[in-house]
């Protein structure tokens, strides 16, 4: 048996970047194979027969969920594609998805999870957002589709950012941010980010979700109440950061209400297990349509191990996962990110399942 | 029993007038005999017996339909910067049909000029000729479309049944179109009154399904054994239930292979394995009693006399029966 090949999709207005990335990733000499799925055919301006066109085909299952939506044009294409595979050789990789600028990453997502041979060769590690510094905060006012991109993303690269001063992309990364609080931005020029922050991220891996885990809801370098971790990139002892997670100083948020925004919550108590299951089971169920991206990591009452979760829609993952450490500090905390989300009654769910 | 070991995945076996035929991910065709052909450039995604009965049709992701014969391969229609997905071909009438993207192309294979293309909304995903060669039938997203093969301006008959049909074949007396779905069912049609029968209880998608036993019986993949629909009298398998043979819990049926005129039946399991059966006997025969890959190709030739098989390793095998 060989490993199931790793799939980023890379998601973004037109104009985000995604073809001068989408070139990068093919013409860069980085001794690796990959395919790429685009749907705007002729953009890429290579002649590369690894360069396979879909037709954005997005259906129903007849499982009666509602929210079971798929894209038949990938089962299609991955499974013409694994047909390349020889004896003891993955056939790729990884394989990249582009979507189109009005796509919901929604049903790419959901393809992975739900056909059962596009699940038995191949894994989803990633949703990566393209942005245009200049043009985002236009496109996340007028486009449900750009909103819906960042908020679902794992990761978000803001590219461009030569095109705008530093207080402009202060401002587009605070909005982002608000959207999106689980993805990390990366910030970009002419699509330069390495690749190694693109693919092979693990973004639906619960054995990685404890490693984001710093990323949590921490603002951006220079903004008030950042923490410095092992992440952000430089040595923490050399700063005199005041480490404080007060983050109602400074002004927070767009003048703007986004109708999308991410509610993390957390506890210091150990939670009731079962009470847990039950109440984000229900949760789903009811409002899985509406809710995109959710990720977590729960102490469970009488458990050594954590509790990590990943939903997307309805879709869950949960697992135990590694062993809490000795002197690791135990508190549960989770994120949600979603469409008209009633951040008072999330909050209110989730610290009642306190054991 | 003959074993071929090749570097490639298989993606198709198929028997034509002279022996057994492999297509391979990595765009060659193998002939039983050695004979070998590399004529696309890129996997093979599809293939069928020339309506001549010499050689093979294969359909590529290089959008190359190839006719490739032991001494010879040419290239006899393409599809520009498409997959050419799913190929049939009819001896009765000499046509072949293919589908790429949204369209479905049909040929002649003694008349070069003749080409017909006919448009979907969706993409096509699977194709089948009528007994008679005269009509085509093709899968696609909310049914299955009815095509004249032979006539330039048309509208299909679309036989409609909400979401995805990834297969499509007719049944050997041109009275049923059976399609393969997504989610784990067949749905088929009466075509003379489009009467829907709902075929369903899988536990897995249906890869393959074949008629044998003069069309009395369905035979298909996608369960613990292979799936037999009755096929008898005008109601077909309406009001009747399904039998399964050679059940074992631990595989799944992943190809069958039959000849609508013969009893017998062939299946390649998801462990590795291959056996043969006659629905109206007992017990299976084992072609292929060791486990290993899964099977990912399977044919019997047309006098069922003999059955190729090949797995997800390259390892290949063809038996006379």
């Amino acid at each position: 048996m060989t490993d199931k090949i790793p799939v980023t999709v890379l998601t973004g207005y037109l104009g985000a970047g995604k073809t001068t990335l989408l070139n990068r990733i093919l013409t860069e000499d980085h001794g690796k194979r990959y395919a790429v799925i685009v749907n705007e055919f002729g953009e890429i301006g290579i002649d590369n027969d690894l360069v396979v066109g879909a037709d954005e085909d997005v259906f129903e299952m007849n499982n009666g969920c509602v929210c079971c939506t798929v894209r038949g044009d990938l089962i299609r294409v991955v499974a013409g594609l694994m047909k390349r595979q020889r004896p003891g050789k993955p056939a790729f990789d990884a394989i990249i998805v582009e979507t189109t600028g009005l796509a919901d990453p929604g049903p790419v997502a959901q393809t992975f999870f739900v056909d059962e041979d596009v699940k038995a060769k191949t894994q989803l590690d990633s949703v990566t957002a393209l942005v245009d510094a200049k043009h985002v905060m236009a496109r996340l006012d007028d486009s449900k589709e750009a909103r819906e991109q960042v908020a679902f993303a794992d990761r978000i690269i803001l590219n461009k950012t030569d095109l705008v001063t530093e207080a402009e992309l202060v401002e587009v990364e605070r909005r982002l941010r608000k959207l999106n609080p689980l993805a990390p931005i990366t910030r970009a020029e002419r699509a330069n980010v390495p690749l190694d922050q693109v693919l092979g991220l693990g973004g639906f891996d619960l054995g990685r979700i404890l490693d984001i885990n710093p990323e949590f809801a921490n603002p951006a370098h220079g903004e008030a109440g950042h923490v410095h971790d092992e992440h952000c990139g430089h040595d923490h002892h050399d700063h005199g950061h005041d480490h404080d997670h007060g983050h109602s100083h400074g002004a927070r948020g767009h003048a703007h209400e986004d109708d999308i925004k991410g509610v993390s919550l957390s506890l210091e108590r150990p939670m009731d297990g079962t009470k847990f299951t039950a109440w984000l089971d229900r949760l789903l169920g009811e409002q899985g349509q509406n809710i995109l991206r959710a990720k977590g990591i729960i102490d469970v009452q009488g458990e050594d191990r954590r509790l990590v979760f990943q939903a997307v829609h309805m879709i869950l993952e949960g697992d135990l996962q590694k062993p809490w450490g000795a002197n690791e500090r135990r508190w549960s905390r989770a994120v949600f990110i979603g469409r008209d989300l009633d951040e008072a009654a999330l909050r209110a769910g989730f610290e009642a399942c306190a054991a | 029993m003959k074993t071929h070991t090749f570097d490639a995945q298989i993606t198709a076996a198929v028997f034509d007038n002279t022996g057994a035929i492999f297509a391979l991910g990595d765009g060659s065709v193998r002939f039983e005999g050695g004979e070998f052909s590399a004529a696309h450039d890129g996997a093979i995604l599809c293939a069928v017996a020339h309506p001549s009965g010499d050689g093979v049709l294969t359909g590529g992701d290089d959008g190359r339909l190839i006719w490739h014969r032991r001494d010879e391969a040419g290239v006899l229609a393409t599809a520009r910067g498409q997959w050419i997905d799913a190929v049939d071909a009819s001896a009765e009438s000499g046509l072949i049909a293919f589908s790429a993207g949204k369209t479905l192309t049909v040929i002649d294979a003694k008349d070069a000029g003749f080409r017909r293309d006919f448009q979907h909304e969706r993409t096509v995903s699977g194709v089948a000729f009528d007994p008679k060669g005269r009509r085509i039938a093709t899968s696609t997203y909310g049914g299955a479309a009815l095509w004249f093969a032979r006539i330039a301006q048309q509208k299909p008959t679309f036989l409609k049944w909400a979401g995805s049909h990834t297969a499509v074949t007719f049944s050997p007396d041109g009275a049923f179109v059976v399609t393969a779905m997504q989610d784990a069912q067949l749905h088929g049609w009466r075509l003379k009154d489009q009467k829907n029968l709902r075929m369903g209880g899988y536990p897995s998608k249906v890869r393959a399904m074949s008629f044998l036993s003069n069309g009395q019986l369905l035979a298909t993949s996608g369960a613990q054994g292979a799936v037999l629909w009755p096929f008898v009298g005008s109601n077909g398998p309406m009001g009747r239930e399904a039998t399964e043979i050679g059940f074992d819990e631990g595989s799944l049926v992943a190809l069958v292979a039959s000849q609508p005129k013969h009893g017998l039946l062939a299946a390649g399991l998801n462990d590795g394995r291959v056996w043969l059966a006659d629905p109206a006997g007992q017990g299976l025969n084992f072609l292929k009693a060791e486990r290993g890959a899964p099977i990912t190709a399977l044919a019997m030739s047309a006098d069922a006399t003999r059955v190729a098989w090949a797995d997800e390793d390259g390892q290949a095998g063809v038996a006379t029966i």
